[in-house]
């Protein structure tokens, strides 16, 4: 699915006309950075080499003279640069000599910036559907009682005489099913993955930025 | 590709699996290493066991079960980051942060729809309803009966459906997205279709009265065996083990691109039972997915069942009509 075109690259792919308001936060899912290209490398040389990361199922390419655009639809897990859609590399000439700049956008980045907002919607719903059925998880823990008190006239579970030989300890006499997955109406859950994922946007934002500049470096090291 | 002839199936004719376990490579390195890998499954287990069947009635509680099961799980990632069992199915940002949305969605707003539409509320409707008694009897029994006959009632309900939606459109519709993944990594086991997740979680276990504790055990169990189908990581499971208990191997066979191997282990945690049904095959594969491992992101996801049929409802309606000869 590699579509390498010769043509002038698209207007919007130089991405350098973003509105001044939103380039006050697109570095939430945008990724620039640069790298010095190896002594004597050109352009071409340069774009030749990246063509290993580039050329993966799902991701197609756009040339221009000194820079190549590109785009993924359901990138594999391991294409090493899956957490981009698009991109634009481009090659300038630096104050020590040529560099690669690189210009990356990540939808995956930008959701899981996103995600707390949804996990701590979804506690203000646990909240509301629990204040919502205060009265019927009352009722029930009135009848869960009211059983209780017969229960205890009852005589205590019985237990099987393997159990009691083997020293387990004795079930309570109201015991009932427990709820595998704790308090339903309980929003802590909710709270806990809303800290997680902002804790893995901050771990995602250093560490795919940190990757893809090895990545291209190496790459264009040759390595 | 030829395939391998396994009962009546011939396995392996769309893409590469492995069949038997002869064929299947097994941990190498040092002493320890080795040891470790062949013994931790069932150290796990007989632990678990043991910590749940005399834990003191104020530690034997579903929150303390919760915090094991994270605990745990957090070990088996670490255990997949430094010890892959394929460098193709190694853990990403992105693909660890896919699953934990999935996981997380289980943890708070699925278990919200659950309170209102689960098993456990149809079973206790029902019997409400036609003033059924549940069966007490079974509370005499020893406690790891109980427990076995808890984890093997869910688990053989889980065969049926699972084996369902790969037999029936309207079920693998929803399961389908859930073959999409091309990795095994621990948390995957959470990624599909919400509903899907809903209907894998139906079971006829209410309708049974255990103590609690037989519960506590059978999740203990499921845990300590279930949590192995899918992860990155290899280990030396012994005879029994692979006899008795769905491991990653029949897992990733059961996920490979491979159609007629994709139709097989439907288990969760006893993979005697598709023995007893002939849907066992022993082996392995490397390559998962559909489409020939095309990788659907999340929006996708949360569509494609209802898109598919979509597709499938049109198809249906647009194909012209038979044409009847003129007498």
């Amino acid at each position: 699915m590699n579509a390498t075109t010769a043509s002038t690259l698209p207007r919007r792919a130089a991405h350098r006309g973003s509105p001044m308001n939103l380039r006050l936060i697109d570095w939430i899912w945008h990724i620039r950075g640069s790298v010095d290209l190896p002594a004597g490398q050109t352009s071409e040389d340069a774009f030749a080499r990246l063509q290993s990361l580039l050329r993966q199922p799902g991701t197609s390419q756009h040339r221009a003279a000194d820079a190549l655009r590109f785009s993924k639809t359901d990138p594999a897990a391991q294409d090493k640069l899956a957490v981009f859609e698009n991109g634009t590399l481009h090659v300038e000439q630096g104050g020590a000599g040529p560099v690669l700049r690189y210009h990356l956008i990540s939808r995956a980045l930008l959701l899981c910036f996103l995600a707390p907002l949804l996990f701590l919607a979804f506690a203000q719903l646990t909240i509301a559907v629990g204040q919502w059925q205060e009265p019927a998880t009352k009722a029930a823990e009135k009848a869960k009682a009211d059983k209780k008190k017969d229960a205890k006239k009852d005589q205590a579970l019985t237990m099987n005489p393997i159990d009691k030989a083997l020293g387990a300890p004795a079930p309570e006499k109201d015991g009932k099913k427990p709820d595998r997955k704790g308090d339903k109406y309980s929003p802590t859950s909710a709270y806990v993955f809303a800290s997680l994922f902002a804790a893995l946007y901050v771990i995602g934002r250093v560490l795919e930025a940190w990757l893809v500049k090895k990545r291209l470096r190496r790459t264009l090291a040759g390595d | 590709m030829e395939g391998v002839l396994v009962g009546k199936r011939l396995i392996g004719t769309q893409a590469p699996v492995t069949v038997g376990w002869e064929n299947i490579p097994r941990v190498e390195g040092g002493a320890f290493k080795r040891l470790f890998f062949s013994y931790f499954q069932p150290s796990v287990l007989f632990a678990l066991i043991l910590f749940w069947y005399y834990a003191p009635n104020s530690i034997a509680k579903a929150s303390v079960a919760i915090g094991i099961g994270i605990g745990f799980r957090v070990f088996l990632m670490g255990l997949e980051f430094f010890f892959p069992r394929h460098e193709s199915w190694q853990i990403t940002w992105k693909e660890v942060t896919t699953d934990l949305f999935y996981v997380g969605l289980g943890y708070t707003v699925l278990r919200l729809v659950d309170g209102f539409i689960g098993s456990d509320v149809m079973v206790g409707a029902i019997q409400d309803s036609f003033h059924l008694k549940a069966f007490s009897w079974f509370m005499g029994l020893p406690i790891l009966v109980q427990a076995l006959i808890v984890s093997f009632i869910f688990d053989f309900g889980q065969y049926w459906m699972h084996r369902g939606m790969h037999n029936w459109y309207p079920l693998w519709l929803p399961h389908s997205v859930h073959h999409y993944i091309t990795q095994l990594n621990i948390n995957k086991g959470a990624v599909g279709n919400p509903i899907e997740l809903f209907l894998i979680g139906l079971g006829i276990g209410g309708f049974f009265d255990f103590v609690p504790r037989a519960f506590l055990l059978a999740g203990a169990i499921g845990l300590a065996v279930g949590s192995y189908q899918h992860i990155n990581v290899r280990f030396n499971s012994p005879r029994w083990w692979r006899f008795l208990f769905h491991t990653t191997e029949h897992h990733s066979l059961h996920h490979s691109q491979d159609f007629e191997a994709s139709r097989s282990n439907f288990t969760n945690t006893y993979i005697f039972i598709d023995r007893m049904f002939g849907t066992c095959v022993d082996g392995e594969a490397e390559l998962l997915g559909m489409e020939g491992g095309r990788r659907m992101g999340i929006a996708e996801q949360m569509t494609y069942p209802f898109t598919d049929a979509w597709r499938t409802i049109k198809g249906k309606l647009a194909r012209p009509a038979q044409a009847v000869p003129a007498e």
